[in-house]
């Protein structure tokens, strides 16, 4: 059955927009790490779509660190009643490779890009700007970076690092001053007690936006050996469960701070995402749910789509 | 070729579908095995040991799709078998007739064709649920002298309807077996290598799905004997495409390391025997922490 959009609705999300320097392509995103990086599923069928990509803003691609990562030990994934806790660990195939290999396929294939970027010091944001903006600076669907600040799997980074707001906002104005023309996105934990913090530095120092939230910290035993189900314990909680969460820290960053906001946590259906947009957010990204359906997102755009 | 993730199978005939399907019915096959039968709303066409992501549709759908290799299918039907052993597989076994399920599919690498096993007769040895993509690729290319194990832990627990004489059956306890049918007692992988079918200096090629320490046995009896061996993993899923890399198994690497994490999900879930690190699976790459007191 068709979603009746509600009266306040006028946007067109398949309709490009305006975030810092960049126009993007569309509102309706998918979220860092539940769409690799934007190369699969290019061949999937569904009725009615030409491709799991069709009518998306972005592909927010997996995070990529400075060197390649293996990522955590299996099991990396707890489902649970309400929502899935993960600690992949942010395995990936390395900055060097994203740059030669990804986001020159990514530009082939017109998948419109933010390109999601991982670091252990924040002078290292600065660097990884700069190559992206040399290698791609041309790039016609490479739209922007969104310095991830708040993966809860990485030992050595990880949540201190980004809940420390002079740090945020030492990474984000590094990223900055060599993006001149590419939208900066800082993408936020929710593991904090006032998240306004990070966001106010991540928005004074020089981002187009904050996307919220990263997973919740998570933990799932298995009773039958007593442990945690994941052998680092505690993982990212995301997935349905979340949503009431994700709206609240949106909606305090959007009423304290003013800063744009990327919507991000629990959205699996049109109206979960339109929740955000009531709450001022000026897109949304898909997570878990795109991982169940890779159509998620495009189903989403599509049924935003007024008229 | 890029290999990052997914990159499209080159042996993919067809395209992955996303589609919905109507909940037939759930056959009990054994006393744990349960065999479930949906009506597709558009055909998936798929090759013997590729799988498709299940999940009931609408507001009652897990939050992760589950794996299930294809048993059989039709244009219009698709069969899968499972054991409840969870959240997902319990949801399955509730199914109400009518009731709506989603299916993506097929996914992954299937066990070679029939051209790509150079003439050699095909050992099929399966543990449990890892029947179906077995059952499947000896039901649509098996030839005279093709031959299939099965292994359970007694009569009770084998699916003695699918297996038909073409399938030696062995058990753990040798207890409930039916009139007129035979099951040897051991472990299946064992009982393969003693069996009279497979002495000589023939060389074959084994396909094998089942549980880890099974597949060990198989690709070592394999190894043993210079035959080719494939073998289908089963792993947890997040999402069956590539996407969360959730399903890494540790494969032969000549970098540095010695091995990588390969995707089970695209890269697999057949590898080649010789391309798993034993030795790493189930290995945690960091120390397991202990609660104190």
């Amino acid at each position: 059955m068709a979603l009746q959009l509600p009266a306040w609705w006028k946007i067109d999300p398949t309709a490009p927009f305006e975030l810092g320097p960049r126009r993007l392509p569309g509102r309706i995103w998918t979220a860092s790490g539940c769409f690799a990086y934007g190369l699969t599923g290019h061949d999937f069928a569904a009725p009615g779509f030409a491709s799991p990509y069709e009518g998306l803003g972005a592909v927010v691609t997996k995070t990529v660190t400075p060197a390649p990562r293996a990522g955590n030990p299996m099991p990396r994934l707890a489902e649970t009643a309400c929502g899935a806790i993960n600690s992949i660990g942010l395995e990936n195939v390395g900055f060097d490779r994203f740059c030669d290999e990804v986001l020159p396929e990514l530009e082939r294939r017109g998948v419109p890009t933010v390109a999601s970027l991982a670091a252990t010091r924040p002078a290292e944001f600065g660097t990884m700007a700069a190559r992206l903006h040399r290698v791609a600076g041309g790039f016609a669907h490479w739209h922007g970076v969104e310095v991830n600040l708040s993966c809860p799997n990485v030992a050595e980074g990880g949540h201190d690092f980004g809940r420390d707001p002079a740090t945020v906002a030492e990474c984000v104005a590094a990223a900055r001053a060599e993006l001149p023309d590419r939208a900066l996105l800082a993408k936020l934990t929710p593991n904090i007690t006032d998240i306004t913090e990070l966001s106010g530095a991540a928005i004074n120092a020089g981002a187009d936006a904050v996307s919220a939230i990263n997973t919740v910290l998570g933990l799932e035993v298995d009773l039958t050996t007593g442990q945690p189900v994941l052998p680092r314990r505690f993982g990212g909680y995301s997935g349905p469960a979340v949503l009431p969460i994700a709206l609240a820290k949106v909606d305090e960053i959007v009423q304290k701070t003013g800063g744009k906001v990327v919507g991000v946590g629990g959205i699996a259906t049109a109206t979960d995402a339109l929740k955000f947009f009531a709450l001022g957010a000026v897109a949304v990204q898909v997570g878990t749910a795109q991982m169940r359906d890779p159509f998620a997102a495009a189903r989403i755009a599509r049924e935003l789509r007024p008229g | 070729m890029l290999r990052l993730e997914a990159a499209v199978p080159e042996f993919s005939p067809v395209p992955t579908v996303s589609t919905t399907a109507a909940f037939l019915a759930n056959v009990r096959e054994s006393a744990g095995l349960i065999r479930l039968d949906v009506s597709l709303a558009r055909p998936v066409p798929f090759a013997a040991g590729q799988f498709a992501m299940v999940n009931l549709a609408g507001e009652h759908s897990l939050v992760f799709s589950r794996p299930f290799s294809i048993l059989s299918a039709t244009e219009e039907r698709m069969s899968f078998l499972y054991r409840v052993v969870g959240r997902g597989t319990a949801a399955l076994a509730g199914l109400r007739a009518g009731q709506e399920l989603t299916i993506l599919g097929p996914l992954g690498r299937p066990f070679p064709g029939p051209g790509a096993v150079g003439g050699k007769p095909v050992v099929l040895i399966a543990g449990g649920v890892g029947l179906p993509p077995l059952h499947n690729w000896l039901t649509r290319h098996g030839r005279p002298g093709d031959l299939g194990f099965f292994g359970g832990r007694d009569g009770q627990d084998i699916p003695w309807q699918l297996l038909d004489e073409r399938w030696q059956i062995s058990v753990d306890e040798r207890t409930d077996i039916p009139a007129g049918r035979e099951a040897w007692p051991g472990r299946v992988a064992d009982f393969a290598a003693r069996h009279a079918a497979l002495q000589g200096a023939q060389p074959r090629v084994v396909f094998s799905c089942g549980p880890i320490p099974m597949l060990k046995a198989v690709a070592e009896l394999a190894a043993a004997r210079g035959w080719a061996c494939h073998v289908s993993l089963e792993e947890h899923m997040g999402c069956g495409y590539g996407a969360c890399k959730g399903c890494v198994v540790p494969v032969v690497d000549d970098g540095g390391a010695g091995w990588r994490n390969a995707t089970c999900c695209v890269e697999g879930p057949v590898f080649s025997a010789d391309e798993i690190r034993w030795d790493r699976y189930g290995k945690p790459a960091v120390p397991l922490p202990t609660i104190e007191g």
